[in-house]
């Protein structure tokens, strides 16, 4: 062991000696991005992870934060699960010594991560909806995502507004996030005569969704509203609720619409409607500067997933800047709070309770494209 | 004498592991592969002893972890308490459960594991009131031990889990070396031979199988009062697939195997963390590599000694 | 009662059991020949599908030439598995071989997980979206091609078992491989060629299957898991219990999913093969003895 360490040091030494670039004498400000590497979230943290590396070569590129200190993200696997995600925090916290975290990108990762960094570490959660996330969140937690009533509420209003349906039908996943869904959707639609007509829910590891939808169809709603998270099982559920021959409309959960689900659902999910803190068509020049940062480095096309990974780390730069430290997280926070700040997704605000204030887009599937509905 | 005083040796140095190192990250990997060990020692008793496959057993250390949690939380008894009575709920499923599937045996033994334990985890899955359904339980609350007060350091449960897996080991031991024990292996070895000679074949599989849920109910509590989270994934077939790979790829049927497979797993893939992408593909290579030249378990390596000191440990004949 | 519904979701549960007809069928085979429950060979319904879809992309051939030369091109990979896998640990305890199928299946779908990339994909059949409306019925035409492909080979492959010099070797083999072995049977090669037939199928019935959802890495442990179900149920190594077990399944399911919920689906599939099992732990069709 301690030989392998002194020729990894060696080597290490040689290295440093034969680069010509050795200017850089200051250490890197470290971030971990804990991101589901395998399991059914595999895409959807591959996503985020390469949001959040376009936007650290950015602005490593114009020179770093805190006077030349270059962001270097370590990343963790998370698996999509609250246990592996609190290793990975604590690997994070313990081992490696990281100045802040990036994570949460689910709500049950979220929930119990946030008990391991509990005011010990800036800690930004990022695409999770439960409320709770914030609600019961601690002194160095901000999250950047609208929560899933924040959402609703909105999308509630443009649901009955535009759409018009007069029944609606619910196929949710079995969470919380779904099981929020259907409470809040029952209530804000049941508030303007849409006849809700029932709900089916179905697990995450499910790939067949024929029988709940033959059952759904058979009651004869006016629409479907479809709430799925995972990208592969929203594309299926599109897919199979027009094969299962539902010819109504179609209205896709809030914050889950991006453009591997369009490409996947083809001609299924032209016209649905959905809500977005992303709208690719927006002018804004921080995303512009993203957006082609993303297409040089990286295949996929940009997703809502990838902005908020860029957002998180745009936040955290600048408040780092304008506290002047990267490890000292009472100042860091204090920061975060203290001002509105300019981003790819436009302003944010943070609340006392870390929770952001974002604008919200209502988006449309027009042209195999998301646009934005003013 | 060596060979006597070695394992007393081991324990030992198992014992007091964590004061080698100040991180409180690999105390942490420790306390994993300890709870591992448990787990896989467990299930061990099923696989390597009564030399049945069961898919079902992560579903009795789920069952612990949520009897613990909820009892601990929803009626305030003390953590101890919800140990042990984690224990009694994974054993009286595990009765039932045994008592119903345990005069079948082979694939047939191990789908109905498998069925039994899918069940558990859709109704943990679906009990929201209860059990909170898939985003799990929180904040479940920490070890306490009387006169000490709550555990809070990684390095603290280390002692207290260490402690379950030596006496754990010890008793299996002993086991293998008692009568009981020995009806297990004339069971595995050959059934209608054993129930010939007298023994009760399926009062000795039960008797097993009861224990084996009895300690991974524990380890499950354990599991939740250490991690304080839990979700249902807990029973599912990953967990499962870690499990038998741990005691396979260890030894089955040996008491240092599963202790040996648990740290090769925890330890392997913190390893091969520098591997980046290719991290999962060098693990399986490095399994599947181990299960065909090793198909013994890594503890045959030292078998040469180690056949005569212990009676559990036969080559079995091909199937 | 609304017997439009029930017969649409009888006829849900006849296509899908037919699906897991298609996949146990292959599972059936190896574990009549070699006893042994292969946790592989939902990697090779997972390889069917993905090579469709790029013998598709990257050829530019249609769906079923596609179709055909994954299925070949996966049968074929039967060869090496068996040759490098399976044979070698013939003479080991049956733990040992269930876990080098196990790590066998770790390493193709972490390896397609790098290979083929995370992102889920869209296995473009042209029958997918066109419906087949039967009275009130509605079916696409893939599922009734699934159907009808399943029927085709599930015959060729009872057939050929039954009636052809191959097919009376591999019946040997299973029922006593020593005896065969006197008698001048070439093991290996009943081996081999099971192999080739069960990988194949998995890789068909990936190929067909694929259309109907997304496809990505880790679909191989859904298959493997509702194979593994159905050959128990049906019986172990017998390709009839495969036809009734599979279709058993589905159709259980679907009534399941339909009239009670679909999150208990498949604990009610589970609570009918725990009652099946107490009730004949030889399964539907499995014979007492060896």
């Amino acid at each position: 062991m301690f030989r392998t360490t002194l020729l990894a040091s060696g080597m290490a030494l040689a290295l440093l000696a034969a680069g010509p670039a050795v200017a850089q004498d200051k250490p890197p400000v470290k971030i971990a991005a804990i991101v589901p590497q395998s399991g059914a979230g595999a895409f959807d943290g591959q996503l985020a992870l390469e949001g959040m590396q376009a936007e650290a070569a950015l602005v490593n590129a114009a020179g770093g934060i805190l006077g030349g200190r270059k962001i270097e993200l370590v990343v963790y696997d998370d698996k999509g699960t609250p246990e592996e995600g609190v290793s990975a925090a604590r690997r994070a916290m313990e081992q490696d010594k990281v100045d802040m975290i990036v994570g949460g990108w689910f709500s049950a990762v979220a929930l119990s991560m946030k008990e391991v960094t509990r005011d010990k570490i800036i800690s930004v959660m990022t695409s999770s909806q439960h409320p709770d996330v914030t609600a019961k969140g601690h002194k160095f937690l901000f999250r950047l995502n609208a929560t899933s009533n924040m959402m609703s509420s909105k999308y509630g209003q443009e649901i009955c507004a535009r759409i018009k349906p007069k029944s609606v039908a619910f196929i949710t996943i079995n969470d919380d996030f779904g099981r929020l869904e259907v409470d809040n959707y029952t209530k804000l639609l049941g508030a303007c005569n849409v006849e809700i007509k029932g709900n089916e829910f179905y697990n995450r590891n499910d790939t067949d969704f024929t029988v709940a939808l033959t059952k759904l169809k058979s009651l004869n709603p006016d629409a479907i509203y479809v709430s799925a998270i995972n990208t592969s099982q929203g594309a299926t559920i599109y897919r199979q609720a027009r094969q299962a021959g539902f010819r109504g409309t179609l209205i896709a959960s809030a914050g889950n619409m991006n453009p591997k689900l369009i490409e996947l659902a083809g001609p299924a999910l032209e016209g649905v409607y959905s809500i977005s803190l992303y709208a690719p068509d927006s002018d804004n020049a921080k995303l512009k500067a993203w957006t082609e940062q993303y297409g040089k480095t990286f295949k996929n096309q940009p997703a809502f997933i990838g902005t908020l990974g860029a957002q998180a780390v745009q936040v955290l730069a600048a408040a780092a800047d304008k506290a002047g430290t990267a490890n000292d997280p009472d100042k860091i926070a204090a920061a975060l709070r203290s001002q509105t700040w300019p981003t790819l997704l436009g302003e944010i605000k943070f609340e006392e309770n870390g929770q952001a204030l974002q604008n919200l887009y209502l988006i449309r599937v027009e042209g195999g494209k998301i646009v934005s509905i003013k | 004498m060596i060979r006597k005083a070695l394992p007393f040796a081991a324990a030992l140095v198992l014992a007091l592991l964590p004061l080698g190192t100040q991180s409180t990250y690999l105390h942490h990997v420790m306390v994993l592969w300890m709870l591992y060990a448990l787990l896989a020692l467990s299930l061990n008793v099923i696989i390597g002893y009564l030399g049945e496959l069961s898919f079902g057993h992560a579903a009795f250390f789920g069952l612990g972890a949520y009897a613990s949690a909820i009892l601990t939380m929803q009626t305030g008894v003390p953590v101890w308490l919800a140990l042990i009575a984690a224990g009694l709920v994974a054993g009286l499923f595990g009765f039932v459960i045994g008592y119903v599937s345990l005069r079948i045996v082979g694939p047939q033994f191990a789908i109905l594991t498998l069925g039994f334990g899918s069940i558990i985890y859709t109704v943990t899955n679906y009990w929201d009131d209860l059990t909170r359904g898939p985003m799990g339980i929180n904040n479940i609350p920490p070890v306490t031990v009387p006169g000490v007060g709550p555990l809070g350091e990684a390095r603290d449960y280390y002692f207290v889990v260490v402690a379950c897996v030596l006496a754990f080991a010890y008793a299996c031991h002993a086991l293998m070396r008692s009568r009981t024990g020995r009806a297990f292996l004339a069971v595995r070895e050959n059934a209608p031979l054993a129930a010939s000679l007298g023994i009760d074949v399926f009062r000795t599989k039960l008797l097993g199988f009861v224990a084996a849920t009895v300690v991974a109910g524990i380890a499950g509590g354990l599991y939740a009062h250490y991690l304080r989270v839990i979700t249902p994934e807990l029973m599912s077939l990953q967990y499962m697939a870690a499990l038998i790979i741990m005691v396979v790829v260890g030894g089955r049927g040996t008491v240092v195997g599963p202790i040996l497979g648990a740290l090769i797993y925890v330890v392997l893939l913190e390893v091969l963390r520098a591997f980046g992408p290719l991290r999962l593909i060098v693990f399986a290579a490095l399994l599947t590599g181990s299960v065909i030249f090793v198909p013994h378990g890594l503890v045959s390596l030292w078998r040469p000694w180690r056949r005569r000191a212990d009676p559990a440990i036969r080559p079995e004949p091909a199937p | 009662m609304d017997w439009t519904l029930l017969g649409q979701q009888l006829a849900n549960g006849v296509v899908n059991g037919m699906n897991y007809v298609l996949i146990s069928t292959g599972l059936t085979l190896v574990f009549g020949v070699l006893r042994v429950i292969n946790f592989a060979h939902g990697e090779f319904y997972m390889l069917g599908a993905f090579l469709t879809y790029f013998a598709m992309s990257a050829l530019g051939i249609g769906y079923l030439p596609a179709v055909l030369l994954a299925t070949v091109a996966v049968g074929a990979l039967g060869i090496l598995v068996n040759r490098l896998f399976f044979w070698p640990l013939r003479k080991e305890h049956e733990f040992t071989v269930l876990l080098s199928s196990l790590g066998l299946a770790l390493l193709v779908t972490h390896g397609a997980e790098l290979g083929f990339g995370h992102d889920p994909k869209y296995l473009n059949s042209p029958f997918t979206d066109d419906i087949l409306e039967v009275g009130t019925i509605v079916l696409t035409q893939q599922r009734v091609l699934i159907f009808a492909a399943a029927v085709l080979v599930l015959a060729a492959t009872y057939a050929a078992i039954r009636w052809t010099t191959f097919g009376r070797m591999m019946r040997a083999t299973a029922q006593n491989p020593e005896g065969a072995a006197l008698t001048g049977v070439d093991i290996r090669f009943v081996h081999t060629i099971t192999f080739v037939l069960a990988c194949g199928l998995a890789g068909l019935a990936g190929a067909l299957v694929g259309p109907v959802a997304m496809i990505f890495p880790t679909v191989g442990s859904w298959a493997v898991l509702k194979g593994f179900i159905v050959v128990i149920l049906g019986g172990l190594g017998s390709v009839p219990g495969a036809l009734v077990g599979g279709l058993t399944l589905g159709v259980v399911e679907a009534l399941a999913g339909g009239y009670v919920s679909l999150g208990f689906m498949e604990a009610i599939g589970y609570a009918i093969i725990i009652l099946v099992l107490l009730w004949r732990p030889q399964g539907l069709f499995g014979s007492v003895a060896r």
